[in-house]
């Protein structure tokens, strides 16, 4: 385990944030979604926090599990049989099984993990999961660092899976929440699912519904032993910490954790894409749009130049998206482009967002957003723009030290996806390198309709007349 | 430019004590651990304990106390040096608002506040200055919210004086060109036009319009009606008659020895005397209670967002720390009663928590709110009443008690951890008229809550007779009427009212 530690002794405060190298493209096929309901479960407290009699609870949890057992053959054998005369069956493992949760609930000493932050002046605390990796942070006045270290080793030495089963209702609300009940959400699974045939970015990070809702207590066990083991995880502090005291709790509290095979890469290599793929999404909304094109990972060398390529269409007030869509042809409320979508570890997409303004067709914006790529491939930049770039990347480069969550999660995210901290600084360098010729170049190399999916909504009210009149024709 | 930026950098990274990692220790050797099988962990025998960990004091938290003066003109100056990055930032408070919104222009100090740094100064254009301030990686923004307007910079220490200067400009000579009117008013219709977009979002939109009354300007809804009739002399007018010297706080914060900065900012406003009358008071809120149910049918959701509550209290309110407190305990954190009981307990929401809303000027909104699929609604929204009245009919426990204490007494050193937080505290204080000591004040009074505390406010401010609730959901999907819930049910109309025909006066022309 790799940690990095920053001294700011400005004010008596810490900022930690764990980085751990694994994130939904690892979720097993049927389990998508799994890896971020192993981060709910690290909420739920440990062996020696969240529990008033932990063996009794441990058997409770194992009971738990056997009824499971049970009750999934059964429902197995229903579904092949087709047989009602199973259903009393079922009803009666259903009853046991609530039993048996009921009974291990009854040990649970409910958000003691979170009690104990929060009562002790934690802030900030949460976690997220993104596609290449899931992480966790908070901060603590600075006199309870031995506390965090404490928590976060357990947390990943000994955590308890209790609440399962409730959990992954709390999960499927969110589910809900990001993706079922927003009308972006909704669009940006269709992009995904579209644009991937194989690689897992297809999958949102929170999973698919019916995943969600079958995942078993052991499938959450097998990833964490998999993938949260040390030489997985990278931790940065950054604030009013001394590096050898940091270095001795270390030593103490991780060292705990017994060392394991780092986990493989995904092997899925998304196959070359062979023409545009456009997908519908109705919704009940104003229109938005996707669209992106296919780009190679984080570690190409047309990486600074695509960084590069994305300020100059969405930087700031001067980008060409905004001056052209919004501010010039008043085509679109916004107009966004991101150079790395949804990760980075993997050949990935170059995203470009839209949003029409009231009166104008998406069909008008996509067209104008297909010009101004056009017009990249042909005309160079301006060496004013490129320059212009150049000096904001670094002054956004100043603006992220300036405080301490930001730091401890730039320089653990640099560390694991270039094996170097310094890369946050060195990055600088190659983007001074990248000249006008290199955005023209990776423009036409990669911003080509072969490798484009398009995403959209489509009011309910509206594609039923379209396809009538498709149908009338 | 660049090779001075690179320089700057690295003076950044040397003041902020960059420490390279140590390479890990190698670890002592793993304990013996029992194996387990798939489903199970293993168990790890004496896991350290955090109840035996003993912390010491913490170190007294350096609060800085900003220089502030008043200039010839009436602008009071507030200043704060930092050196740890090469960086200088400000901001100007306007007294001024949407409060002051004429009822047939809604919108207007929404669209002055946008249109003030899009429509550029008096000597160079809004284009002209976006490509300049990002030659120089420096931004200058404005805008304008319920009772403040606030123009505000940040840039580089070298570049201070020419982006000053530009900021100087847009609080005395910002020109509104008509083709950036044009712009914000376009867009202003487009957010009108997208405001159902985000199912997520319309409740809490709502909840405040009903709450604060659809007929003051604290809940109004703006319509194309209104945006039709605003012309870029109301802007103009609006904008001359609130950014005058003496009505403006100014703060600037960084890299700068202030002694240096007060003659320059001196220099930079001396030749500005503008005068207007002092801005009158805001219009008064008065409360009133909507108690009843508010659905918005939503056929394309799996989900209800709901909001219940009423109106709140003000900041300096004898009783806001022991409310704060009491709705940490109902709904404030991970540990809250609401989170337990119907997301830890029932798995029912994700998003679920409560809050007193307290402002500085006018009423914040005491709101429970959060999500949960469709068929849950009504038992969802049923739990929540039941604990809030659980609240009200008995004390807290000690240890709930002590708990939402420690969480604001512990993590009250992070209102200090920059010195931007308490500078931009201490002119809030002055801007709105509370004691520059409030949260020291606050602090103390949170020390002396007991139960008996919590239970009184509980009982005195958290009203189950005026709930009103908000949901937005697929109410065919609920399984059961929302008239179980014993309570008024109206239907929310959220259809958006299409312009009316031009009637030829599209705001006030050019004068």
């Amino acid at each position: 385990m790799h940690f990095i530690v920053v001294e700011r002794h400005d004010a008596p405060v810490v900022s930690f944030h764990s980085y751990v190298n694994a994130g939904s493209v690892d979720d097993p096929s049927g389990e998508t979604g799994i890896a971020h309901m192993f981060e709910h479960m690290a909420f739920k407290g440990t062996e020696a926090i969240g529990s008033t009699n932990y063996p009794a609870e441990r058997a409770a949890l194992e009971q738990v599990e056997k009824v499971y057992d049970r009750l999934q053959q059964a429902q197995r054998l229903a579904a092949d049989h087709n047989g009602k005369a199973m259903k009393e069956q079922i009803q009666a493992l259903e009853a046991e099984l609530e039993k048996a949760v009921e009974k291990a609930n009854s040990f649970v000493v409910p958000n003691e993990y979170d009690r104990i932050v929060e009562a002790n002046g934690g802030v900030g605390m949460n976690a997220s999961t993104g596609e290449d990796s899931t992480n966790y942070f908070y901060s603590f006045p600075s006199n309870r660092i031995e506390l965090w270290f404490l928590l976060e080793s357990q947390r990943f030495l000994a955590p308890v899976f209790r609440e399962f089963y409730k959990e992954r209702d709390v999960v499927r609300e969110e589910r809900r929440m990001r993706v079922e009940s927003s009308p972006q959400g909704m669009l940006l699974e269709a992009l995904l699912s579209t644009a991937f045939a194989a690689h897992p970015y297809k999958n949102m990070p929170g999973g698919w519904a019916s995943d969600i809702e079958n995942f078993r207590l052991s499938e959450a066990v097998k990833f964490y032993k998999t993938y949260y083991v040390p030489g997985n995880i990278t931790i940065g502090i950054a604030g009013d910490v001394d590096p050898v005291q940091a270095k001795r709790l270390a030593a103490k509290y991780f060292g705990m954790i017994p060392p394991g095979p780092i986990p493989p890469l995904v092997r899925t290599v998304e196959p070359p894409q062979q023409g545009e793929k456009r997908v519908q999404v109705i919704a009940q909304t104003q229109p938005y749009m996707a669209v992106a094109y296919k780009r190679p990972d984080q570690h190409s060398p047309d990486d600074p130049a695509l960084d590069v390529l994305a300020e100059v269409l969405a930087g700031g007030r001067t980008g060409l998206l905004y001056t052209e869509l919004v501010r010039d042809k008043q085509l679109a409320l916004g107009a966004f482009a991101e150079s790395t979508f949804p990760g980075g570890k993997y050949p990935g997409l170059f995203l470009f967002y839209l949003i029409p303004n009231r009166g104008k067709t998406l069909d008008e914006n996509e067209k104008a957003c297909y010009q101004i790529i056009e017009r990249l491939k042909t005309k160079k930049v301006e060496q004013e723009v490129i320059d212009r770039i150049k000096t904001k990347l670094r002054a956004q480069l100043i603006r992220k030290l300036d405080s301490n969550t930001g730091l401890a999660a730039e320089l653990t995210s640099y560390h694991v996806a270039f094996g170097d901290w310094r890369k946050l600084f060195t990055e600088l360098e190659e983007y001074n390198k990248v000249t006008a010729d290199d955005v023209m170049r990776v423009a036409r190399k990669y911003l080509v309709a072969e490798g484009r999916t398009v995403a959209y909504t489509s009011a309910p009210a509206a594609s039923k007349d379209e396809k009538q009149a498709s149908e009338g024709q | 430019m660049n090779k001075s930026l690179v320089a700057l950098l690295a003076t950044g990274l040397i003041a902020a004590g960059q420490a390279p990692a140590p390479k890990p220790a190698a670890p002592p050797p793993p304990r013996q651990s029992q194996a387990g099988g798939e489903a199970t962990l293993r168990t790890i025998p004496d896991l350290p304990k955090y109840q035996n960990l003993r912390f010491a004091p913490l170190k007294a938290i350096p609060i800085p106390t900003p220089e502030s003066f008043t200039l010839p003109n009436g602008m009071k100056v507030f200043l704060l040096e930092n050196h740890e990055l090469p960086v200088i930032s400000g901001f100007a408070l306007v007294r001024t608002g949407n409060l002051f919104d004429p009822p047939d222009k809604r919108g207007l100090a929404d669209l002055t506040g946008s249109v003030l740094r899009s429509g550029g100064t008096k000597s160079k254009s809004g284009d002209e200055i976006d490509e300049a301030l990002e030659n120089m990686a420096a931004s200058i923004e404005s805008g304008i919210g319920e009772n403040r307007g606030s123009v505000s910079f940040t840039c580089l220490k070298e570049n201070a004086g020419e982006v000053m200067t530009i900021f100087r400009d847009f609080l005395s000579s910002a020109e509104f060109r008509q083709e950036k009117v044009d712009l914000a008013t376009t867009q202003a219709r487009s957010a009108i036009a997208r405001r159902n977009d985000d199912p997520g979002s319309i409740a809490s939109r709502e909840f405040s319009s009903i709450l604060y009354g659809r007929e003051t300007p604290y809940g109004w809804t703006i319509e194309y009606e209104h945006i039709d009739r605003i012309g870029r002399q109301d802007m103009v007018n609006f904008y001359r008659r609130y950014f005058f010297p003496a009505n403006i706080m100014l703060a600037v914060y960084g890299d700068f020895h202030s002694a240096e900065m007060r003659s320059q900012i001196e220099k930079l406003f001396a030749a500005w005397d503008y005068k207007q009358d002092p801005v009158p008071a805001y219009p008064e809120f008065k409360a009133k209670a909507a108690p009843g149910v508010y659905i918005a049918d939503r056929t394309d959701v799996t989900q209800t967002f709901f909001e219940i509550g009423h109106v709140g209290g003000l900041l300096r309110d004898k009783d806001y720390p022991a409310l704060q407190v009491a709705a940490n305990i109902l709904g404030g954190g991970f540990t809250s009663r609401l989170v337990r009981k119907v997301r830890t307990e029932l798995g029912y929401a994700y998003n679920i928590g409560a809050g007193w809303g307290a402002g500085y000027f006018s009423p914040g909104l005491f709101e429970m709110s959060g999500s949960t699929k469709s068929k849950s609604t009504i038992e969802t929204l049923r739990t929540i009443r039941e604990e809030l009245e659980k609240l009200r009919a008995g004390e807290v426990t000690a240890e709930e008690l002590k708990t939402a204490k420690d969480t604001v007494l512990n993590s009250f050193v992070f209102n200090f951890d920059t010195p931007a937080k308490t500078l931009n505290r201490l002119v809030s204080y002055e801007y709105y008229g509370y004691p520059p000591d409030f949260i020291f004040q606050y602090q103390k009074a949170v020390e002396r809550v007991t139960r008996a505390d919590v239970m009184r406010v509980a009982r005195e401010h958290l009203r189950p007779e005026n709930l009103t609730i908000v949901a937005v959901g697929n109410a065919k999907e609920f399984g059961k009427p929302l008239s179980e819930l014993g309570l008024p049910v109206h239907p929310l109309d959220l259809t958006i009212p299409e312009p009316k025909p031009a009637s030829g006066s599209r705001g006030i022309q050019q004068q």
